[in-house]
C-alpha cells in the first residue's frame, strides 16, 4: 500500500472498516474487564505505563523484517498477571500506540486496538485457567504451578493466537496476502520465541510479587533483553555489511569488464522477478537473485585482456568461467543455494552428464542471455531490440514455455515499475 | 652465563595465578567441612556445579577471538548470593568453600574441554576465582549485618538488597575482566589501557546481563526453590543467543571479504595466501599498537583487500609484489582498489586505508599529511611479505627487515617497524587466542 492510495479505493474502505471492528471489540472487552474486576492497582499500572513507552527510546530490534526479542510481549504477559485484564487492556493500548512512530495514524490506531485486544483476551484466559489475582500469596510449588505457571502459558498461547489472527486479517484486507500463508510465516518466525517470553514474564511476576521486589523486578528482568536487542541490532548491521561486500564483488568484476557495468544488477532483478512468477519459495527466490548478481564472477579469474575481448554470446566459451565462479565462492556458506545456478547457468540441457540444470540455473541463464542481447552485445556486434531478443530466446528454449512466460511477465513488471518511478 | 635472578617472562600471569590460588586458600583450610556441606546441600551443589560446567562448555567466541562464558559466570555469581532456598536448607557454607565449589565446576569443565581439544587456559580460570572470591567476601564476610544476612531477613528492603547484590556482582566481574586484560596485555605486548578497554568493552553488554542474573536467582529461590537457577538463565540465554548470532555473522562477513581477496589470487595476479598473511600480521601489529576493535576490523579488511586494485591490470605485476613496482603504478593500483571498495558505502574507512597504503611515511613527517595508522601498517606488512614471500626462514626475514630498516623514517613509520619486530620475535605477541602450549 502506498501513500497514493485514494480514499475511494475499495481496499482502503475495507481496511478502515476492519480497523474499526477491531477497535470496537477492544473497547468493549476493556469495558467488560473494568466492570468485572474494578480499577487495578494504580501504582503498578503507572510503572507498566512508563515501561510501555520505553519503545520510544528503545525500538525493538528487527532482523530481516522480523522482531527478534519483543519486550512488549513480555510486558503484556507480566502485566496481565499482575494487573488483571482491565489493567492489561490499558497497557496494551499504550504499547500499541507507542510502536512505529513513523507509521500513518490509522496503522498506529490499529496497533493500539490490536494490542489492547490481545492483552485483555490473554488476561481473561489467565483468570479462566485458574490464574491467581493475588500473586503475592503464592508460596508453595503447587500453588505457583497451578496459580501462575500453567495459566500464564494458557494466556501466552491465547494472546499469541489472537495477535496472529488479527494481524493476518489486516494484511489480508489491506494487501491481499492470503491469511494461511501469512499465519504460517509469522508462526515460523516467532512461534518458539513466545514460549521464551512466557518464561521471562513468569520470572518477572515471581520477583515482583511473591519475592517482594516490586517494580525493580522489571529492571532486573528486562536488562538481559535489552542486551539481546542490542546484539540483534549489531547482527542486522552485519547483514547489511554482507550485502555491501557482495556489491564489492560485483564492483571488482565491473572494474575488470567495464562493458558489464549494471549487467549483474539487471540480471539479478530479472531473475528475481522470474523466480517469483514461477512460484519458488522465498529462500529460493533470494538464492536465484544472488546467483543472478554473481553469475559472472568467474570472469575475474581470467586475464583482463581476454575478459574485455570475450564474446559472451557464445555459449561454449563461457561455460568454463561459470564453473570457476562457483569454485571461487564455494567456501561461503551464505551462498550455498546460489552455487549451482552460478555454475550451470550457461548449460543448455545435459552437460557433462550432470543431468538437466535446476530451474534457478535456467532462470539465470535466460535472464543473462536476454540482458546480453539487449544491453551488452558481442564486442563488435549490434544490440538487439527487446522484442527481437525475446523471440530469439523463445526459439532457443522452445521446450520450456513456462520459462518464457516468466520472462515476459518479469519484463512487463519491470517496465511497470520503471514507469512508476 | 645464566644470570642469578631473571625476571619471569610472564610476571603478570604468575601474579594472577597466585591470586587465584590465594582465593582458594581459605576454602582449602576448611576443606574438612566439605563432606558435611555435600551432605546437607547435595542437590544445591549439584545444580550449581552442573550449570557452571555447562556454561563453560557453551562459550561464545567474540569477534576479536576472545571467548566468554556468560552462563557459567552467572551461575557462579548465583552461588555467591544464594541464601534461603524453598524446599532446601538455607545455603550457608563458609565463604571460602563457595569458591572451592565454583573451582570444582571450572576444573571439571577444563578437563572436559581438554578432552575435546579445546583451549583451557589457567590464567582465565585464576582470574575467575579471584573475582568470585572478592564477590563472596563482600557478600558473606563484609559488613554487619552482611549482605547475605540481609537477604535472609525479610525486614530489609528487597530493592536495596537487589541493588547491593548487583553492585557486588559488578565488582567481582570487573576484577575478573581487568585481570584477564592484564594477562593478555602482557602476552600480546599491547598497552595495558587498550587491553582493559577492549576486554571490558567487548564483554560489557553480556556482563550487564550476567550482573542481574545472580540477584535474580537469590531473590527467587525462597519462593521457587532450586528451579530458580535454570529458570533465571532464560533471559540471559536470550542475550547469549543474540550475541552468538552476531558474532557468527561477523565471521561470515570476514569470509566474504577474504573471498574478495582470493579474486586476485585465482586470477594469478597475487601469490596464494599473500593477502591472508598480510592481514594476520597487520592485525597483530595493530593490537601491539593498541588500536581499538573497530579499527582492527577495518584494518583486517583493508589488509585483505590491499591488492584488489590489481584485478583490472592489463599486464600483471611479476609475483604481484607491489613493493617492487614503480611508485606511480603502486598508487594507481591502490586508487583502483579504493574505488572498487567504495561501492559499499559502509566500507569507506577500509577504502581510505587501502588508498593510503602507498604514501611514504616522510609525507607524514615532513608535510604533515594525514595518513591513517592502518595504511602505514599495511605498507609495512605488505613490503615484508612481498620480500619474504611468506617464508619465515630467518635469512629471508632478516633480509626483509634490513630492507625495511633502510626505508625507516622515509618509507616506513618507525613505530610500526618497531611493532613488526616485536611480533616477529614471539608468535604469541598480538594474538588474542591462547596458543596451544608447545610440546
Amino acid at each position: 500500500m502506498t501513500s497514493r492510495t485514494s480514499t475511494h479505493d475499495p481496499r482502503w474502505v475495507a481496511t478502515a472498516a476492519y480497523i474499526a471492528v477491531v477497535a470496537t471489540l477492544a473497547v468493549v472487552l476493556a469495558v467488560v474487564a473494568f466492570v468485572r474486576d474494578g480499577v487495578p492497582d494504580l501504582a503498578a499500572l503507572a510503572v507498566f505505563l512508563v515501561l510501555s513507552v520505553l519503545h520510544v527510546v528503545l525500538p525493538e530490534a528487527a532482523v530481516e523484517g522480523r522482531v527478534r526479542v519483543s519486550l512488549s510481549s513480555v510486558l503484556l504477559l507480566a502485566g496481565l498477571a499482575l494487573l488483571g485484564p482491565a489493567g492489561a487492556s490499558v497497557v496494551g493500548a499504550l504499547l500499541g500506540l507507542s510502536q512505529g512512530r513513523r507509521l500513518p495514524a490509522r496503522y498506529r490506531a490499529f496497533n493500539s486496538a490490536q494490542f489492547s485486544l490481545h492483552a485483555t483476551v490473554g488476561g481473561l484466559a489467565f483468570l479462566w485457567a485458574g490464574g491467581t489475582a493475588e500473586a503475592s500469596r503464592l508460596t508453595d510449588a503447587g500453588g505457583i504451578l497451578l496459580g501462575l505457571a500453567v495459566p500464564l502459558l494458557v494466556a501466552d498461547i491465547t494472546q499469541a493466537a489472537v495477535n496472529l489472527v488479527t494481524l493476518a486479517g489486516v494484511l489480508r484486507v489491506a494487501q491481499g496476502v492470503p491469511m494461511r500463508h501469512q499465519i504460517l510465516l509469522i508462526l515460523r518466525g516467532t512461534g518458539l520465541a513466545y514460549v521464551g517470553y512466557g518464561v521471562i514474564a513468569f520470572i518477572m511476576v515471581i520477583l515482583w510479587s511473591p519475592a517482594g521486589l516490586g517494580p525493580m523486578a522489571a529492571v532486573i528482568v528486562l536488562a538481559p533483553l535489552v542486551v539481546a536487542q542490542w546484539a540483534y541490532r549489531q547482527h542486522a548491521e552485519e547483514l547489511r555489511g554482507q550485502e555491501r561486500a557482495l556489491e564489492v564483488l560485483v564492483s571488482a568484476l565491473e572494474a575488470k569488464a567495464p562493458r558489464l557495468a549494471g549487467h549483474s544488477a539487471r540480471v539479478a532483478e530479472l531473475s528475481e522477478r522470474m523466480a517469483e512468477h514461477l512460484g519458488l519459495g522465498p529462500q529460493q527466490v533470494a538464492d536465484t537473485r544472488m546467483a543472478g548478481m554473481l553469475h559472472d564472477i568467474g570472469q575475474t579469474s581470467l586475464p583482463t585482456r581476454l575478459v574485455r575481448g570475450l564474446d559472451l554470446l557464445d555459449p561454449e566459451g563461457c561455460r568454463e568461467y561459470a564453473r570457476s565462479g562457483a569454485t571461487l565462492l564455494g567456501d561461503l556458506t551464505i551462498l550455498r543455494g546460489a552455487l549451482e545456478p552460478i555454475r550451470r547457468h550457461r548449460d543448455d540441457g545435459d552437460v557433462d552428464g550432470e543431468g538437466a540444470a535446476s530451474l534457478p540455473a535456467r532462470i539465470v541463464g535466460l535472464a543473462d542471455a536476454y540482458d546480453l542481447l539487449t544491453q551488452v552485445g558481442s564486442p563488435d556486434g549490434p544490440l538487439h531490440a527487446p522484442s527481437q531478443a525475446r523471440d530469439l530466446l523463445a526459439a532457443r528454449v522452445v521446450d520450456d514455455p513456462a520459462l518464457v512466460r516468466a520472462l515476459d511477465h518479469a519484463l512487463a513488471r519491470g517496465a511497470e515499475v520503471g514507469r512508476a518511478t | 652465563m645464566t644470570p642469578l635472578f631473571r625476571r619471569p617472562a610472564r610476571l603478570v600471569a604468575a601474579l594472577v595465578l597466585a591470586l587465584g590460588v590465594a582465593a582458594l586458600v581459605p576454602g582449602l583450610l576448611q576443606i574438612g567441612d566439605l563432606a558435611d556441606l555435600v551432605g546437607r546441600h547435595g542437590r544445591t551443589l549439584a545444580v550449581v556445579v552442573g550449570l557452571v560446567v555447562l556454561g563453560e562448555l557453551v562459550r561464545v567466541r567474540m569477534p576479536s577471538g576472545r571467548e566468554i562464558s556468560p552462563l557459567s559466570s552467572a551461575s557462579a555469581m548465583a552461588a555467591v548470593f544464594l541464601g534461603p532456598v524453598a524446599g532446601e536448607p538455607t545455603f550457608d557454607p563458609p565463604a571460602g568453600l563457595v569458591v572451592v565449589v565454583v573451582a570444582a565446576g571450572l576444573l571439571i569443565a577444563a578437563v572436559v574441554r581438554r578432552a575435546r581439544h579445546q583451549p583451557a587456559g589457567l590464567s582465565p580460570l585464576a582470574a575467575r576465582l579471584t573475582g568470585v572470591g572478592v564477590a563472596v567476601e563482600l557478600t558473606r564476610g563484609w559488613g554487619s549485618p552482611s549482605l547475605w544476612a540481609a537477604l535472609a531477613d525479610p525486614g530489609f528492603s528487597r530493592g536495596a538488597v537487589a541493588v547491593e547484590m548487583m553492585l557486588v556482582a559488578v565488582t567481582g566481574l570487573l576484577v575478573e575482566l581487568v585481570l584477564v586484560a592484564a594477562v593478555r596485555a602482557e602476552r600480546q605486548r599491547s598497552p595495558w589501557s587498550a587491553a582493559v578497554r577492549d576486554e571490558v568493552g567487548e564483554a560489557a553488554p553480556l556482563t550487564a546481563a550476567v550482573v542481574v542474573t545472580g540477584p535474580m536467582v537469590a531473590l527467587m529461590a525462597p519462593v521457587l526453590g532450586l528451579l530458580s537457577l535454570p529458570v533465571a538463565l532464560v533471559p540471559l540465554a536470550t542475550a547469549y543467543a543474540a550475541v552468538h548470532q552476531y558474532a557468527r555473522n561477523r565471521a561470515t562477513n570476514r569470509e566474504l571479504i577474504a573471498t574478495l581477496a582470493h579474486l586476485t589470487e585465482h586470477g594469478g595476479y597475487t601469490p596464494e595466501h599473500h593477502a591472508e598473511r598480510v592481514a594476520q600480521l597487520s592485525v597483530r601489529i595493530g593490537r601491539v599498537m593498541g588500536l581499538g576493535e573497530r579499527q582492527l576490523r577495518d584494518l583486517e579488511y583493508a589488509a585483505l583487500l590491499h591488492d584488489l586494485g590489481q584485478i583490472s591490470l592489463l599486464d600483471p605485476i611479476p609475483d604481484g609484489a607491489t613493493v617492487l613496482a614503480a611508485p606511480a603504478d603502486q598508487r594507481d593500483i591502490a586508487a583502483e582498489g579504493g574505488r572498487i571498495i567504495r561501492r559499499a558505502e559502509i566500507l569507506d574507512d577500509v577504502a581510505r586505508y587501502v588508498e593510503g597504503q602507498t604514501t611514504p611515511y616522510r609525507m607524514v613527517r615532513e608535510l604533515g599529511e594525514d595518513v591513517p595508522m592502518a595504511s602505514r601498517i599495511i605498507k609495512c606488512t605488505n613490503a615484508f611479505d612481498d620480500i619474504t614471500g611468506g617464508s619465515m626462514d630467518p635469512v629471508r626475514v632478516e633480509a626483509a627487515m634490513e630492507r625495511i630498516h633502510l626505508g625507516l623514517g622515509y618509507e616506513y613509520d618507525p613505530e610500526v617497524v618497531d611493532a613488526l619486530a616485536k611480533v616477529l620475535e614471539d608468535v604469541r605477541v598480538g594474538r588474542v587466542e591462547e596458543q596451544p602450549v608447545p610440546g
